[in-house]
């Protein structure tokens, strides 16, 4: 990957070419999802360009997972509209599966098949490209293992752990994992959950900065964050409450202010 | 856990009533005539290949339904249907539809078919695997929707083709308790098919059916034996590929039904399934009598670290594959950490490779030729139905002796059985006298022992419950000396210790703990008693099957449809009511 400055795409990756608006990797344009007693999206916009570093931050109940699933194509909003990598959504079909291929979630309960290795599991990431005897043959040979041994070194994993269980390793292990996993779909658009939620103190910078090392200047990136202490490191920050955009800044001019905007008065 | 041994005391008491003269000496002839079976060439041979029709007929009867249930299991999960279409009621539908060939006993269908296509070796096959088909595919479809589906969510999120996803996120944690009920259908195989036998559709049950009415008692113990030897080394080589595959271990006392049991019992992380088209095919493990939950199997497996409350019932397997493993609770969770992957997956398809041509030989052997089923023979003409003489029949009597007779029988089976444990816990030589009484009572066929109760006894209700209890109790027998093995019960060696006798230790230490789970597995095993009540009707006035097995042979078919309808419909009322006591049960205190 050539060296390139964070904000400009690089002509090689969009085919096309695209008005300057239209090279978001995602844009969410009045986005409403109903809720109970009020929605759980309120006519949300944004746009991520690609290269970026974005948090998301906002007290619990905010929307913060329910923008996040709008994102990943989980959640069909009740109004509003959604581009990826600069198109809309296709239909069920082929040609959304190839859309979603290149969009990758590291989910808050990591949904690591826990009755396969970590080889296997590393593979499932690349199910959407394979076709069916390769599917087959991934759950008797290791497959890729070269591939996957470079994946596991990204998060500093050993290649010993090929072979091993999911279910027998460690929760660090397993966050690393998932995040190898998601090094092997190498999605354009990388969306994560809470990722820090469950991890102790010094796990949780570790992995942040794993994650933040992924984003490369033809992937963004999205984490929704529960701890505002962690922004170092992201180029900007949205603030969600009660459901609508409160603030979309660069990172480094969140202060104080901002933050008792967005969790101040909300009950715990 | 007793209590249900209440039964006893009637059918005690209505015994002299039964008795003929002249029974005894007959009985005296059977039972001395076990220890010199005979040796004659002829008969061994003729034995020989009878045995070997018999196993042909239930290794073919159970791969196609295993072939037949999963792709039905596949077509009734409703998992399978939303991930691949966004529908709920296809599966709902099919699920329905597949009640019907579920409620009608094996035996029916064998005779059914019999009448239908004539006597051929597929009727044997087919009947077996028409009902175990649709079996195995309700039991598979609930473990299938049972299963977490974040996994899948996941794959499907990103961009991965339905079939591939639901093959690589529920394939793995299905494979198990697959493999695990696969192995205890075959057992059940191998005992339908003899029992089919005994009513002419060829094999051992038929040599033994002739010889107990000619009373050639020592001919009937050369295939009797013989067909021990052949269920006993199916029943250990199951056991073993199901210590070497790491596959759950008999869950039966856990709990039979999916959804509502609660093993205690965390499984391996199981490498690949043999392969996506027949893994039931493909290994045969042992034998959850029942069916495991697997998504409390997996919620288990998935939190290694937590060991979960030890429960006593639940058998805890042993990998006995030279890893250091703890026999403890934990054992499984250590073994799922050192366990090598791989290596069973690739066994499993290797199994599969060697099993296939084996069966498409036993079938080429046989002579099976599918496509006879469908040439019927011209049937009886069916005129004008008389609903009339259908009406005539005595339906509240029919029922209500169909009812009584599995109330008998599953208080028969249900309460003899810990109370022979009980009675002979002190004695040493008790455990393997109970499991070779218990095998010879698994594998003898209701309708034989009720053949064999009427050189004694006179025909009629109590006698056919007798029959049918006893081969229950056989079962159940087995899965309580199993479970009592099993398992450590510091409470009974905690009374032990403190002077209490050896009954009144198991009766308080052991049986409070198994209870619930043994009382949970009777009330299915009522619910099985109930379907089998047809194979008994030969012994005579009880209930619908001995009407059935009447009205089939005088080709009375209006009245045969109305019977079978009555019976699948009681027997689903039963499945249902046997599900509720059950989902008690089993319920957390």
């Amino acid at each position: 990957m050539p060296p390139a400055p964070a904000r400009e795409p690089a002509a090689s990756v969009s085919s096309l070419a695209r008005p300057l608006a239209d090279l978001s990797w995602l844009e969410l344009r009045q986005i409403t999802v109903p809720g109970r007693a009020r929605p759980r999206l309120d006519r949300v916009s944004l746009a991520i360009g690609c290269g970026e570093r974005v948090a998301l931050l906002g007290a619990s109940g905010a929307g913060k997972s329910s923008l996040l699933a709008v994102a990943n194509g989980q959640l069909v909003p009740a109004s509003g509209s959604l581009r990826w990598l600069g198109s809309p959504p296709a239909r069920p079909g082929p040609a959304r599966r190839r859309q979603q291929a290149r969009i990758g979630t590291l989910w808050q309960d990591l949904r690591l098949i826990e009755e396969l290795s970590v080889q296997q599991n590393l593979n499932s990431a690349r199910l959407a490209v394979w076709g069916w005897p390769r599917a087959l043959l991934n759950l008797l040979w290791p497959l890729e293992s070269d591939a996957n041994r470079d994946a596991l070194a990204q998060v500093d994993l050993g290649a010993e752990l090929l072979g091993q269980p999911v279910a027998a390793l460690s929760g660090g292990q397993r966050q690393r994992v998932a995040i190898a996993r998601l090094l092997r779909q190498d999605p354009e658009l990388l969306l994560a959950d809470e990722p820090l939620a469950s991890l102790d103190p010094r796990l949780a910078s570790e992995v942040l900065q794993l994650l933040l090392d992924q984003a490369t200047p033809r992937r963004a990136l999205l984490l929704s964050l529960h701890r505002p202490d962690l922004l170092v490191g992201f180029d900007r920050a949205i603030g969600l409450r009660q459901g609508q955009v409160l603030f979309d800044q660069p990172a480094s001019a969140v202060g104080p202010a901002d933050l008792e905007a967005l969790y101040g008065g909300e009950p715990p | 856990m007793l209590a249900p041994a209440v039964v006893l005391i009637p059918v005690v008491a209505l015994l002299p009533d039964l008795v003929h003269g002249g029974g005894f000496e007959l009985l005296a002839d059977f039972a001395q005539a076990a220890f010199s079976p005979s040796l004659d060439p002829l008969v061994v041979g003729s034995a020989l290949s009878g045995l070997g029709l018999t196993v042909g007929i239930a290794l073919l009867g159970w791969a196609s339904s295993g072939v037949l249930g999963l792709g039905l299991a596949l077509a009734s999960s409703r998992q399978v249907w939303t991930t691949s279409c966004a529908l709920r009621w296809p599966a709902d539908l099919v699920r329905r539809l597949l009640a019907l060939p579920r409620s009608i006993h094996e035996l029916l269908w064998g005779l059914l078919l019999l009448q239908v296509v004539g006597l051929q070796p597929a009727v044997a096959i087919a009947a077996i695997a028409i009902p175990y088909g649709a079996l195995v595919a309700r039991v598979l479809s609930d473990q299938l929707d049972a299963l977490p589906d974040g996994a899948l969510a996941a794959l499907r999120a990103s961009g991965v083709p339905a079939p591939q996803a639901l093959l690589t996120a529920l394939g793995p944690p299905l494979l198990p308790g697959l493999l695990s009920y696969g192995g205890y259908r075959l057992e059940c195989a191998l005992r339908s098919a003899t029992l089919l036998g005994v009513f002419g559709l060829g094999g051992l049950g038929t040599e033994l059916k002739l010889c107990l009415q000619s009373l050639q008692f020592h001919e009937l113990w050369t295939g009797l034996w013989l067909l021990l030897a052949v269920m006993l080394l199916l029943e250990t080589s199951l056991a073993g590929l199901r210590r070497r595959w790491l596959m759950p271990r008999r869950l039966g006392l856990a709990g039979p039904s999916p959804g509502s049991a609660s093993p205690g019992l965390a499984t391996a992380p199981a490498q690949a399934p043999g392969s996506g088209r027949s893994p039931a095919q493909s290994a045969p493990a042992d034998a959850g009598l029942g069916d495991a939950d697997p998504a409390r199997l997996r919620s288990q497996a998935s939190r290694p670290a937590q060991p979960g409350l030890p429960n006593p019932l639940v058998p805890v397997a042993v990998p006995n594959d030279g890893l250091d493993v703890d026999a403890g609770p934990g054992g499984w969770a250590l073994a799922a950490k050192t366990a090598t992957l791989g290596r069973r997956g690739r066994e499993m398809v290797l199994a599969l490779g060697v099993l296939a041509p084996l069966l498409v030989w036993l079938a080429r052997a046989m002579a099976v030729n599918p496509l006879a089923l469908l040439s019927w023979q011209p049937l009886p003409n069916l005129g004008g139905a008389s609903w009339a003489s259908v009406l005539a029949l005595p339906w509240p009597q029919l029922v209500g002796a169909t009812l009584l007779l599995t109330l008998i029988a599953a208080g028969l089976a249900v309460g003899l059985a810990p109370l022979l444990l009980l009675l002979t816990a002190p004695w040493p030589w008790a455990r393997p006298l109970l499991q070779l009484v218990w095998a010879l009572a698994r594998l003898w066929p209701p309708p034989l022992s009720a053949l064999l109760l009427l050189l004694l006894l006179k025909p009629g209700l109590v006698t056919a419950a007798l029959a049918l209890g006893f081969h229950n109790l056989g079962i159940l027998g087995r899965l309580l000396l199993e479970a009592r093995d099993d398992n450590q019960a510091p409470a009974e060696a905690a009374l032990l210790g403190a002077g209490v006798g050896p009954r009144l230790a198991l009766f308080y230490g052991r049986f409070s703990s198994l209870a619930r789970s043994y009382l949970a597995y009777g009330a299915y095993r009522a619910d099985v008693m109930l379907r089998e009540t047809v194979v008994v009707g030969l012994v005579g006035a009880a209930g619908l099957g001995s009407q059935l097995l009447e009205s089939l042979s005088a080709f009375a078919w209006d009245q045969l449809l109305a019977l079978m309808v009555v019976y699948a419909l009681l027997t689903l009322l039963g499945e249902d009511l046997s599900d509720r006591a059950r989902r008690q049960l089993l319920a957390p205190p």
